[in-house]
């Protein structure tokens, strides 16, 4: 069984910014060619490190974003023999993805019209901070300073009484990179079905920036139809109104997100029960609470207080994962706060056969990581190769390309 | 009409709330015909949610559901009642793509379930959206965007040292399970191009967000580390690469902020020029990263007294000058109205609305050359497509209509 893009040849020329999306095309069975300058992609040289010593092929955040790929070293700044491969390369390829600076492809020689005209059923798929045009296209940028630009950060933070003067939070894990490779794989599969009907290519111009303005969910509609700004509250939504907290502390110092407490009359009655099997909430059965609106935070009714104070005294007697799982046997769609490596401990993604095993320099066993964003029936996400070491494929590529 | 990359790809879209739509959303932006199929019993929650426009919701006021739901058509059907069950049913037969991001159950309560899907249309695509997915011993639990981000490691991520997490001030998670299931079904009808085999698509919001933090598992699983540590999160300051100085820094104004990252020691230099090059900034102490990781409050301390008095977009353009990483934490109203960069890509677009009037819109992320994808009507009104999709995609008559709209069908 393959993947539903088998039939692809992807050219890569992408670090951190556009890997990912050279990896979902790669997971997804297509056949991709990374191509690496003589020292490697800059992504090599990010940590974290296996056992904490750097090197080319040690890097844990290359080895996430580069399965199913191969590696090829080509020299394209320094030698007009390997510019001239790489063309080679791009005239027998489905897709180009690249992150470079807008113009710097094309002052090589390589850019997309001359690709283009040498293959017209290529797809070329710019991934860049701002896009190809417009007063901040050479602007410098991280992913840190693009989801501040975006608007992500200024949503993300603190009420002020839990941190006076806190500033705008960046979330961690390349957030801003994931959302622009999402974007691009958007436009580079809605071009590849216009070629199933036409047989013509195109250009895509990606731009971080709109990718990040645009995934903002509440706090870009605000602007636009209420002309109001939404102010950021901790680990809830952003608003325009200050709202009631989601976030609870259990017995094991580990953190929920519960709302919804209370919402409707049916589960209102699971979840008496078994706080007032626990010793709390023993007033619950006043009849002051059968009114669903009476319960609801934000109306400032004395029963919302009660509800929300017995709920925290509840929850801080009881471990994190007790209280999420006897939450969601009661239709509580409540969420215990994990880490991202706790997720392994959870039974259920492994039913699903969620994580999967690598492997690269420096371990002894396989080690497992996040598979398939999505189970697709008839052709599967599959983990066909890890990460390839630099230039690991070079001369298998090239044998390739001579071999026509 | 233009002929748009997904033209000809009809969408039957059960979805609701925010990660069913984002995903029929990009399908509609690229030409595909989406039709919402909706039931004013049931109705989508987001048509009430704020913002709105007006004194009180009517349904088709919100500024929310308008913005989610561009490009598609609304149609009002109960598929409570066998009669219209057996129209949706025709709309199915007559769909390229099925969308729903239901509980995981109640297509099968429905008789929906993939096979009898296939039975009805044999190269179908179903695409179903759930919290924990259709398989696996917990698919019955559910999800809103804050659960899955608590549940997939994102919203330990994000946080001060020491604090309680800060989490994720929107559902990112919606967002990006909309945007998986939009990869995976453009994928499936490139496969079913080639094969003319359709399939199920079976997305669990949480496992779409584990995704998106494989080095921090990695680390865990190679190097024995947690994220859930001393120090961690770090806040701003930088995980890997670990560089200093990177984080925000407070300006003149009203809760106004700067980002700025320095990389690697030529950054820091520029960054040091930029500032004039202040006597503090010669310590020997932030003369490397080590340095300057190992001294950051003090560094932090010194960048943000620089900062303090001055705009937040000068400081951004002195040191873009200068080469030197630095950007604005940019409210909506920032972006709307001040950023350049998005004026100068005609990113705002404005449609006429069948209740609000003229209404404000962002654009098409990736912009293709050929067949860019396009805004041709803000969000539906709710039920305006019946009679029109009924008598063109399920092939009614309109005395059928008309019998079924008296039946209570269409409603």
């Amino acid at each position: 069984m393959s993947g539903p893009l088998a039939d692809l040849r992807v050219i890569e020329l992408c670090d951190e910014l556009g890997q990912y999306a050279g990896k979902l095309l790669g997971d997804l069975g297509a056949d991709v060619v990374k191509v690496e300058p003589p020292g490697g992609s800059s992504a090599r040289a990010i940590g974290p490190f296996v056992k904490d010593i750097p090197g080319p092929d040690r890097s844990l955040n290359f080895w996430y974003h580069n399965t199913n790929k191969r590696s090829v070293v080509l020299d394209i700044e320094g030698d007009a023999g390997d510019r001239a491969r790489f063309a080679q390369l791009c005239a027998g390829a489905d897709v180009l993805i690249e992150d470079r600076q807008p113009g710097a492809l094309a002052a090589l020689g390589l850019g997309e019209a001359e690709l283009r005209a040498a293959n017209p059923r290529l797809i070329v798929c710019s991934i860049t901070p701002f896009g190809q045009t417009g007063p901040w296209k050479d602007h410098a940028t991280s992913d840190l300073v693009a989801l501040a630009l975006g608007g992500p950060m200024v949503m993300n933070g603190y009420d002020q009484e839990d941190a006076p003067g806190a500033p705008p939070i960046r979330g961690h894990g390349d957030q801003g990179y994931n959302t622009a490779s999402h974007h691009a794989l958007h436009g580079i599969l809605a071009a590849l079905f216009y070629r199933d009907r036409t047989g013509a290519g195109q250009y895509i111009d990606c731009s971080m920036h709109e990718a990040l303005s645009q995934t903002v969910e509440v706090g870009m509609p605000y602007w636009l139809y209420a002309r109001t700004d939404v102010f950021r509250q901790t680990a809830r939504h952003a608003a325009a109104q200050r709202t009631e907290p989601w976030l609870v502390h259990a017995k094991d110092g580990k953190d929920l997100i519960l709302f919804g407490v209370g919402r409707d009359n049916t589960s209102w009655k699971q979840l008496k029960k078994w706080y007032q099997a626990a010793g709390f909430g023993l007033q619950f059965d006043e009849p002051r609470f059968d009114e669903p609106l009476a319960r609801q935070g934000g109306t400032g009714s004395p029963e919302a207080a009660e509800l929300r104070a017995e709920t925290a005294k509840f929850v801080a007697a009881h471990d994190a994962e007790a209280i999420y799982r006897g939450g969601q046997e009661r239709d509580q769609a409540w969420g215990v706060i994990r880490a991202p490596d706790e997720t392994l401990a959870d039974p259920h993604w492994w039913d699903r056969g969620h994580f999967v095993h690598t492997t690269g320099e420096g371990v002894d066993e396989p080690v497992a990581m996040p598979g398939a964003p999505y189970l697709l029936s008839a052709t599967p996400w599959e983990l066909r190769r890890p990460a390839p070491k630099l230039g690991e494929h070079t001369a298998e590529v090239l044998a390739e390309l001579a071999s026509g | 009409m233009a002929d748009l990359p997904l033209s000809g790809i009809r969408v039957c879209d059960l979805t609701w709330i925010i990660a069913g739509p984002t995903a029929t959303r990009v399908l509609a932006d690229f030409g595909a015909e989406v039709i919402r199929v909706e039931h004013a019993q049931a109705v989508d929650a987001i048509r009430l949610g704020r913002p709105i426009v007006g004194d009180g919701p009517t349904l088709n006021n919100s500024g929310f559901f308008s913005y989610f739901n561009r490009n598609k058509k609304s149609i009002l059907l109960n598929v409570r009642h066998p009669m219209g069950m057996d129209v949706l049913k025709k709309l199915i037969a007559a769909s390229d793509v099925v969308v729903e991001n239901f509980s995981s159950g109640v297509m099968e309560s429905w008789e929906l379930d993939y096979p009898q899907l296939k039975a009805i249309r044999p190269d179908i695509i179903y695409c179903s959206i759930s919290g924990f997915g259709h398989s696996g011993r917990d698919k019955a639990f559910t999800t809103w965007g804050p659960t899955a981000q608590a549940l997939c490691g994102l919203a330990i991520t994000s946080g001060l040292p020491g604090k309680m997490p800060a989490g994720w001030g929107y559902s990112y998670m919606d967002h990006t399970a909309g945007y998986a299931g939009a990869i995976a079904i453009m994928a499936a009808l490139h496969h079913r191009n080639r094969t003319g085999e359709g399939q199920h698509i079976d997305i669990s919001q949480v496992e779409a967000g584990i995704v998106l933090n494989g080095p921090a598992v990695l680390d865990y699983t190679v190097n024995g580390r947690s994220w859930r540590r001393e120090g961690m999160p770090p806040g701003n300051h930088a995980w890997e690469p670990a560089v200093a100085p990177h984080n925000t820094y407070r300006c003149a104004g009203d809760d106004r902020w700067v980002a700025i990252a320095a990389m690697n020691d030529a950054e820091w230099q520029a960054l040091v020029r930029a500032m004039d090059e202040p006597a503090w900034a010669a310590d020997p102490r932030f003369a490397t990263n080590a340095g300057r990781l190992a001294h950051q409050e003090g560094l932090d301390a010194r960048i943000a007294a620089w900062t303090a008095p001055q705009e937040d977009y000068a400081v951004m353009a002195l040191l873009q000058a200068a080469g030197v990483r630095a950007g604005v934490c940019q409210r909506a109203s920032d972006r709307f109205e001040r950023d350049p960069q998005l004026a100068a890509r005609d990113w705002w677009h404005r449609l006429e609305h069948g209740e609000m009037g003229e209404v404000d819109y962002d654009g098409v992320v990736p912009k293709l050359s050929l067949t860019p994808g396009q805004l041709r009507s803000a969000g539906p009104l709710l039920g305006q497509d019946t009679w029109s999709v009924l008598e063109e995609v399920a092939g009614m008559t309109p005395e059928e209509i008309a019998e079924h709209e008296a039946m209570g069908v269409l409603m």
